[in-house]
Order: structure tokens, then C-alpha cells, then sequence
């Protein structure tokens, strides 16, 4: 398409090609190393994720000092693991009771505890859960299949700063003979968003 | 931007929460490229978090709602990029059709074991203090009533609304100035809890509650006769 001004282009639609652009162009100039971006996608698809945040829940079902420091200093506790780092330098973990159900929401953008959960699912990115999470969470909790009794707190965590919430989910009935790594595995990670329970 | 509607918490009329099974990390290869982008070039870039933040909430609200999310992240990042000088329109129109640019090599980028290392390392948001808090766990809030023009973290939903203070957290980079590079401005962060139906109205569960952070500034000590 002809344009009035030649110094403009328009920018492919095709935004493979517009990424591929800029990442080219940057690493030219030496702004970037295309090794140390796929660092950065090695670390999301490979090293950080929930079934980090599993194993601190399943340890924390079966060490109560554990679970002590898990709720005192989340950051301290995931770090013991090996679970530390950006979007989790302030982790705070907060356990589900007989009382409380929590919930936990980013409604201004989309806050998540990386190191433990790696990155949201879109979902929780979603203008539907950010915006009904904090007004209606129990329907929210209904479309997932969590049901909570009338006269339980439904408790929603918004993350507008930069703490980080993890669930700690209740621990299934009749899990006494599992070992810490079958009980991770009983983790999921809605339950550790809240809009899960553990698996049965 | 304050009033826009990036702040969504408590709207109506978006739908059941769209979920899907076996999601991958991600969608598209060039996706985890634009979180890697702007994970490598933060230092060149001179950004932080809040500027960030601030730079997706000024889209106009049609278009931050049009966007999927990592296309909003990356126009931000291409558009950034722009604004400080790293590439230039020229350099990227080549690219486009499918030319190559020469190779200048302006700066020194970080690679991949110092990216890992940055990742696992994290970031201080906690600054020390020498004020001493205005308020205690136990005390009785409210969110201030404040529509400003710039940043903020406080959502529209808990502003005039009372609260109690449930934790305290020290002081913390304060993002309504860190956003336009105008300091740190450390203030004190709270947490506090609000009732459901403070926030919603009779309507909603007694029971309910949602915990919110909040830095000092957005918060007001009730006044005794009201």
C-alpha cells in the first residue's frame, strides 16, 4: 500500500515475523543474545512449574516444622527446596482450614508466584477470572467444580503488590500411607490458586 | 492510567472463565521469545516493573482488550524498544522484507548464564524505613477515595471502603512513582482484609472477605466521629 510518508512500513501481521524482527534487530545491536532468550524459555517449559509448588505442599503435609516455616517465610521455606527467584522474592503461603477457603487473584494485571507455580494458565490471565474472582468467587469456584458450604470464609488474595500467594490446600482424608511423592502428585495446580482442590 | 479498565476487578459481562485442558507453556514459539525479549533487555531498556505496568494500562481500553496478552506484551516491548533508541523503525521496515541490517553491536547483552542467574537471584522490592508505621495489625482502615491520573495499585473496587489491617510488610518500592521514574519512594505495605459485603453489598456472603496490599499512602485512619 502506498503511504505519504516513506519512512514508514507497515508491521507485518504475521507476528512470528514482527518477533523474529525485533529479536534480529536487537541482537545486531547487541542489546540480546538469542542464547539467553532461550534461557528464559528453557527455565518456563523446563525448570519452574507446579509441580514445584506440589512438592512444597505434599512436604508441607508431612513435616510440620516444615509447614511452620512454609507459613511463617514462604520465600525461606521454597528456597530450602531449591524453589527461588523472580516473581517469588516475597512468597507468602496461605492454608486452606476447615474455615477458610482461599482464592487467589491478580485483578490489575496478572501477578503469579513463578519459582513455585511457573507461568499462569491463561485462565488466570483471562479478563473473566480477573474481573468475577473478587465479586462472585464462589460462582467462579462453581465453574471449577469447587463447592463451598454457605457458612465457610471464602477468603480472595488480590496480588496487587509484590507478594505472591500460594495456596496451601487441605490434605485429602485417608492419604496417612502415602509417601511425600505420591501425595505431590495428589497436588494440582488449581489447588494451590485456590480454585481447585487437592485430588483424591 | 488509573481509570481504565486494566483495574476490571468487580466488572460484569465477560463471560465464564475460559479454560483449557493440557494447556501448553506456550501457545505460539514466538510467545516464550517476547517474554525472553523483555527479560533480557530490562537492563538496556532502564525499566522496572512499574513503568511496565504502566505502559500496558495507557493502551486505549478497546485495544488492551482486543489484544491477546502476549501481543500486548510484545507491541509494548517493540514500541519501547523505539521510544529508547535500541532499534529503529528503518532497521526493523528491512527486516520485515525480508532484508538483514549490519551487525553494530551498541552494547554488551547478557547472556544465558547470567540471565539464569538474575532470574534465580530475584529482586529486592523491600527498602528499609525510618518513619514508623501509621497503622497496626487490628487497626481499622479505609482505602482512600483517589482517582489519579497516573499509576496506582490501588483498584478502584476497595477505594472509600473499610477495611482492617491484617499484616505489615515493611517498606516497599511504591509504585504510583516508581512507574513514571520519579523514585522509589518507599512507603510502608499493609495488607488488608475487606468484607464482602462491604465491597459488594448485602448481597454478597457474610463471610467473604478479600485481602488486598496496600501501601500507606492509599490508606486513612477512620476519624473517630464518623
Amino acid at each position: 500500500m502506498p503511504h505519504d510518508s516513506h519512512d514508514h512500513t507497515d508491521p507485518p501481521s504475521d507476528l512470528t515475523l514482527r518477533v523474529k524482527a525485533l529479536e534480529t534487530a536487537l541482537t545486531r545491536k547487541g542489546y540480546v543474545d538469542p542464547a539467553a532468550v532461550d534461557a528464559v524459555v528453557d527455565t518456563f517449559e523446563t525448570k519452574v512449574g507446579p509441580r514445584n509448588g506440589a512438592a512444597v505442599v505434599a512436604k508441607a503435609w508431612t513435616d510440620p516444622d516444615f509447614k511452620q516455616r512454609l507459613l511463617d517465610d514462604a520465600s525461606a521455606a521454597c528456597a530450602e527446596l531449591g524453589f527461588s527467584g523472580q516473581q517469588g522474592e516475597q512468597l507468602k503461603a496461605v492454608e486452606n482450614t476447615d474455615d477458610v477457603h482461599n482464592i487467589v487473584v491478580c485483578t490489575l494485571c496478572s501477578c503469579y508466584p513463578w519459582p513455585v507455580l511457573g507461568l499462569p494458565p491463561s485462565w488466570y490471565k483471562s479478563h473473566a477470572y480477573r474481573s468475577r474472582a473478587v465479586i462472585e468467587p464462589r460462582a467462579v469456584l462453581e465453574e471449577f467444580g469447587v463447592s463451598i458450604p454457605e457458612d465457610k470464609e471464602v477468603r480472595v488474595w488480590d496480588s496487587t503488590a509484590e507478594l505472591r500467594y500460594l495456596v496451601l490446600p487441605e490434605r485429602p482424608d485417608g492419604t496417612d500411607d502415602l509417601s511425600e511423592d505420591a501425595l505431590a502428585e495428589l497436588v494440582t495446580r488449581d489447588s494451590m490458586i485456590g480454585t481447585g482442590v487437592a485430588k483424591k | 492510567m488509573t481509570n481504565s479498565v486494566h483495574d476490571m476487578g468487580g466488572m460484569h459481562g465477560f463471560g465464564p472463565i475460559p479454560r483449557e485442558d493440557n494447556e501448553p507453556i506456550f501457545h505460539e514459539e514466538w510467545e516464550g521469545r517476547v517474554l525472553g525479549l523483555m527479560m533480557t533487555t530490562g537492563a538496556h531498556l532502564k525499566s522496572n516493573i512499574d513503568n511496565t505496568r504502566s505502559q500496558s494500562e495507557m493502551l486505549p481500553p478497546a485495544t488492551y482488550l482486543s489484544l491477546a496478552y502476549y501481543e500486548r506484551w510484545f507491541l509494548r516491548l517493540e514500541r519501547v524498544c523505539k521510544q529508547k533508541g535500541l532499534v529503529s523503525e528503518r532497521d526493523l521496515a528491512a527486516l520485515w522484507a525480508g532484508h538483514d541490517i549490519p551487525e553494530t553491536l551498541e552494547a554488551e547483552p547478557i547472556g544465558p548464564d547470567d540471565m539464569r542467574r538474575i532470574f534465580a537471584k530475584g529482586r529486592s522490592y523491600t527498602r528499609q524505613l525510618d518513619a514508623s508505621p501509621l497503622f497496626a495489625v487490628g487497626d481499622t482502615v479505609r482505602a482512600k477515595n483517589i482517582n489519579p491520573k497516573g499509576h496506582t495499585r490501588l483498584p478502584r473496587y476497595a477505594r472509600g471502603k473499610v477495611g482492617v489491617v491484617t499484616a505489615e510488610h515493611g517498606g516497599q518500592i511504591f509504585p504510583d512513582t516508581n512507574a513514571t521514574f520519579s523514585g522509589e519512594g518507599p512507603e510502608r505495605l499493609y495488607t488488608v482484609r475487606f468484607r464482602a459485603t462491604d465491597l459488594w453489598g448485602s448481597d454478597a456472603n457474610t463471610k467473604d472477605t478479600v485481602c488486598i496490599d496496600l501501601w500507606e499512602p492509599y490508606l486513612e485512619t477512620i476519624r473517630a466521629d464518623r
